[in-house]
């Protein structure tokens, strides 16, 4: 039969990838969640370039000489209700990084405590059922990184903003799009581990 | 605004039960009726946002047609004229519909603007007879919380003129919304419909302030 060191790292295992299942169901309904935000961003900065392109006082508006300022201040007023609606799920997003970051150093302490009585044989056997230890490792790392990286372009991509810069407001949207289309290892580890976390 | 039409709709019972009587009954009431008209411009508002965006969308369309027409007509000039001749009737019509619908809405503005005007006048009478009765200093003892009757006069002023301006905005953009000459020009209208520029954020500070004090909000 297995170690006891081997059984422990094992119930840690599934401990993480319970936290990791629910941290990917988070993580999706938060990102579906920016999805309107950052369109109606963009329809905002299209908004204040085509105010900017129209020459106000050529056209029917011109009875209205404050017009261009306060329709341009109601629209960075809009935009800012956007944006730190964006920063409020940018923090959720935050704390699933940091929750899976806590699981991934949960485990490899566990490991650092046991690794004097395991050997080669008991990180990297496996069965039909369960990866190897050293597999499942691997795997949350993964998970760990792509978070972290996928946390990373998300707020350099909001930071990068310029409320004067429309072009990039614009493009914004589809941008953060094409964040997502990147290969999620999520939910290929989850697939992967799925025995694993119902056997007990 | 929304979501908050229950508290005070319910008046005409504030009316019977409540103790308040004379000029502080009026300015009560007055604020309910800012508050209910404030709610209907906001209804408004969104109908004729939604009928000055299929203006403009049908606008574009029929400009797209027109482009494409005359690329092709150099090329097959009889090619199914009479069906982009029907197709072409139709979107007018469709067009002429929404600005149908879009006219309606800024009639149903002008009459809640007249209305506004109505209980601005009547909160100016009510200044006018304590100056009469009390002489030019006014009351002495506020009617409500702390407000004098000028500085409720002068609160229903001011949303009165943001919403008189933007109302003119609104009767411009109606007559000039089908006839943009570029599409970002109709953007511009757009986005001045759906933005209100002449009405300022703190005009909703304004009314807020106007039921805390007529005691329709509790202190």
């Amino acid at each position: 039969m297995s170690k006891p060191a081997v059984i422990s790292l094992h119930q840690a295992l599934r401990r993480s990838f319970v936290c990791l299942e629910n941290s990917q169901k988070v993580w999706r309904s938060v990102l579906l969640e920016c999805g309107p935000l950052m369109e109606s961003l963009g329809n905002l900065a299209e908004q204040s370039a085509a105010l900017s392109s129209v020459q106000i006082s050529n056209t029917p508006l011109r009875d209205f000489p404050e017009l261009e300022d306060r329709l341009r201040f109601k629209l960075s007023q809009a935009t800012d209700t956007v944006l730190s609606k964006l920063n409020d799920k940018m923090s959720s997003l935050q704390s699933v990084r940091d929750s899976v970051s806590n699981q991934l150093s949960a485990v490899q302490q566990q490991f650092e405590q046991n690794s004097d009585s395991l050997d080669v044989i008991d990180v990297t056997e496996r069965s039909a059922a369960t990866p190897s230890v050293a597999d499942m490792m691997e795997w949350l790392q993964d998970a760990e990184r792509h978070y972290r990286q996928q946390f990373l372009r998300r707020k350099t991509l909001l930071q990068t903003l310029r409320v004067d810069d429309f072009s990039l407001l614009e493009s914004a949207p589809k941008r953060w799009k094409s964040l997502d289309s990147a290969e999620d290892p999520v939910t290929d580890t989850l697939c992967k581990v799925s025995f694993f976390m119902e056997s007990q | 605004m929304e979501g908050e039409s229950g508290d005070i709709t319910a008046s005409s019972s504030n009316r019977k039960c409540s103790a308040v009587t004379g000029s502080a009954r009026k300015t009560k009431d007055n604020a309910a009726d800012w508050h209910n008209l404030m709610l209907k411009w906001e209804r408004l508002n969104d109908d004729g946002f939604r009928a000055a965006t299929s203006i403009v969308n049908l606008r574009r369309s029929q400009s797209d047609r027109l482009l494409v027409d005359e690329s092709s007509s150099s090329s097959s000039p009889s090619l199914s004229s009479a069906a982009a001749a029907a197709q072409q009737v139709a979107a007018a019509a469709e067009l002429q519909d929404e600005c149908v619908k879009l006219q309606e809405v800024v009639d149903k503005m002008v009459a809640v603007v007249t209305k506004m005007g109505r209980l601005m006048t009547s909160q100016r009478g009510i200044r006018d007879l304590e100056e009469f009765q009390f002489g030019p200093e006014g009351r002495k003892v506020p009617l409500f919380h702390s407000w004098t009757s000028k500085q409720l006069e002068d609160s229903c002023h001011f949303l009165f003129a943001a919403f008189s301006q933007e109302l003119r905005l609104k009767q411009t953009i109606l007559q000039e919304v089908a006839h943009a000459a570029t599409p970002d020009l109709g953007l511009v209208y757009l986005s001045c419909w759906l933005h209100q520029p002449f009405i300022p954020p703190n005009s909703r500070l304004t009314l807020e302030a106007l039921l805390l004090e007529t005691g329709h909000r509790p202190l």
